[in-house]
């Protein structure tokens, strides 16, 4: 997955040269979505372990609770990553370009992103668990992968449509 | 501790370390964007980058979950610790050659940059994977040791903290393997 989102950011150079922030902000994108993931999974492991998430597919109160504290931990992250990703993109001189779309883009992609990862991640702990496997072991490296592959792949994608 | 955790807790415990984690990472954008971009073989060595930030991810997430879980559980001994360290470690080399590997064959299909030999393929995710796990596993344990102690939740605090550290550091130690071997 890290090869193909290396041979997708290599084979669109012109993007790379053109949008020179993307280069500066893609490790701090790929990180948000991938820790919140993480996050997500070890906690969902160690309630599954400790039994206060029941193996079942279904809406509980303590997976909104998890749910709704991600998701306003990321919404707040995100503005933070916006404004030092500006700060530090003034600061080293690196091009930005219609900051207000790219705003737009970024937190189109990281949203949709955080759906697709809780839905995955929610289904895939409670299917392991029940094999008896550790979540942990093989949704984190699967997330990570994930996360790293579907940010620059969302984002070029979004940056094609819109700019 | 789990049990416990309210969405307010969550957002207190992790985002300052979001926060944290977000300022690495742009330590890294910057590494990536002023250092590495002026390099001649700059579009191979991007091939690479991402795989190496994800086996990063993929390595040390799970050493930090497995050292977090053991300190919840009450499990956390010296011996188990030994060979979570050991286990990372072997993975991350075999992992390290296996994206060589795949970097040379993908550039061959899609790229055709001769720039670069095959043994600095093989080299440069290697020695850039062991000198950052070098510096991971000991900060990741000590931070993850540090939560617990405090009362903090080490699984909301050490991964996104860690993720910070981990990944200015992969950018940095793959910056300073191609200054070392003399990539072009």
């Amino acid at each position: 997955m890290g090869l193909i989102s290396g041979t997708l950011l290599s084979s669109n150079e012109e993007i790379l040269y053109s949008i020179p922030i993307m280069l500066l902000i893609i490790p701090a994108l790929n990180s948000l979505t991938g820790d919140i993931s993480t996050v997500l999974v070890s906690r969902l492991t160690t309630h599954l372990y400790i039994g206060t998430l029941s193996p079942k597919i279904k809406i509980s109160e303590r997976l909104k609770e998890d749910f709704y504290g991600l998701l306003i931990t990321l919404l707040l992250s995100l503005v933070s990553l916006l404004f030092l990703g500006y700060l530090v993109g003034v600061i080293s001189g690196i091009k930005i370009i219609n900051p207000l779309l790219m705003s737009f883009i970024i937190t189109l992609t990281i949203l949709l992103l955080f759906f697709i990862m809780f839905i995955t991640l929610f289904i895939g702990a409670i299917f392991l668990f029940k094999r008896g496997m550790d979540p942990n072991n093989f949704l984190i490296p699967f997330v990570t992968s994930l996360a790293d592959f579907l940010t620059p792949l969302f984002l070029i994608l979004f940056i094609i449509i819109f700019i | 501790m789990e049990t416990q955790d309210s969405k307010g807790k969550i957002i207190k415990e992790t985002f300052p370390s979001e926060v944290v984690s977000i300022v690495g990472d742009l330590l890294a954008g910057i590494v990536l964007s002023l250092l590495i971009l002026p390099f001649d073989s700059f579009l191979v060595l991007l091939l690479m980058i991402p795989a190496l930030l994800s086996l990063r991810g993929n390595l040390s997430g799970p050493f930090i979950a497995r050292t977090s879980r053991d300190l919840v559980i009450g499990n956390f001994s010296k011996r188990s610790w030994i060979e979570n360290v050991l286990a990372t470690y072997t993975l991350s080399i075999i992992t390290a050659i296996f994206i060589g590997i795949f970097s040379i064959i993908l550039n061959l299909i899609f790229f055709k940059l001769y720039i670069l030999s095959n043994q600095y393929f093989i080299t440069i995710p290697i020695i850039s994977i062991v000198l950052t796990l070098s510096i991971s596993v000991p900060c990741s344990t000590g931070l993850n040791y540090l939560a617990f102690k405090k009362g903090l939740n080490p699984n909301n605090v050490v991964n996104p903290v860690m993720t910070a550290i981990d990944d200015f550091s992969t950018v940095f130690c793959f910056f300073l393997t191609i200054i070392m071997l003399g990539v072009p």
